[in-house]
């Protein structure tokens, strides 16, 4: 396993975990006080988690710092270019859904919170690393063009 | 249509010089030994620099590395 395909099983987790911890905090959160707290904690909970991803690269470097092996080559960009393709599909997906679920429960008429607009979007971060960490994975786990035997 | 076919002889050449193994051979051309791996299943089709890095490696020409076939399906 090379070192692309541990960071992309790394940011899979870590984007899984970007989205469903805050998600039971705040399902627990919204059965304990209500729903209008869930927001907030979700949130909260998001950009902890999301903090944290963005320090892993980071961390990482320092980590690795010792090895001068070639671990990224003109492969593994062209899957991570493919990734980035898919997970910009799935995120316009994502938008668009959002937006047509809202319509079809408050319907044409109705009023929602401006907390879900915050939350849409790091949603669809959340969403976008998750999608473009699996994308990698399949590519390289698929043994298919381009893959890893 | 017309379906392209990229075949190469990258695993003989390295077996001719010296039983060369994949990661010598990534070493030299500076990429993943992953990437040597897919080449010679014919599953990644390399750049044209990375090409002529492999050609040069083994002191030949591209086409004697590399040949694209085209067939009709």
């Amino acid at each position: 396993m090379n070192e692309t395909k541990v960071g992309s099983w790394l940011y899979f987790f870590i984007g899984l975990a970007c989205f469903l911890i805050p998600g039971g905090v705040a399902i627990f959160i919204a059965y304990d006080r209500g729903i209008s707290f869930a927001p907030v904690f979700m949130f909260a909970g998001i950009v902890i988690w999301g903090g944290l991803f963005w320090l892993f690269p980071f961390i990482e470097k320092k980590v690795r710092k010792g090895k001068k092996k070639v671990s990224f080559d003109e492969r593994d960009q062209l899957i991570h270019k493919r990734a980035v393709m898919v997970a910009y599909a799935v995120l316009w997906i994502y938008f668009v859904a959002a937006c047509v679920i809202a319509w079809c429960i408050v319907g044409p008429h109705g009023s929602i919170s401006v907390n879900v607009m915050p939350l849409t979007l790091l949603g669809g971060l959340v969403i976008f690393t998750l999608a473009q960490g699996l994308a990698c994975l399949i590519q390289y786990g698929r043994g298919g063009k381009d893959g890893e035997k | 249509m017309a379906k392209s076919e990229m075949q190469n002889q990258v695993r003989r050449l390295r077996f001719e010089h010296g039983q060369m193994t994949q990661q010598q051979l990534a070493d030299k051309v500076g990429v993943t030994r992953q990437t040597i791996i897919a080449i010679e299943s014919g599953k990644y089709a390399p750049s044209l620099p990375l090409a002529f890095r492999i050609a040069r490696t083994f002191g030949v020409s591209i086409e004697q590395v590399f040949q694209y076939n085209e067939r009709e399906t």
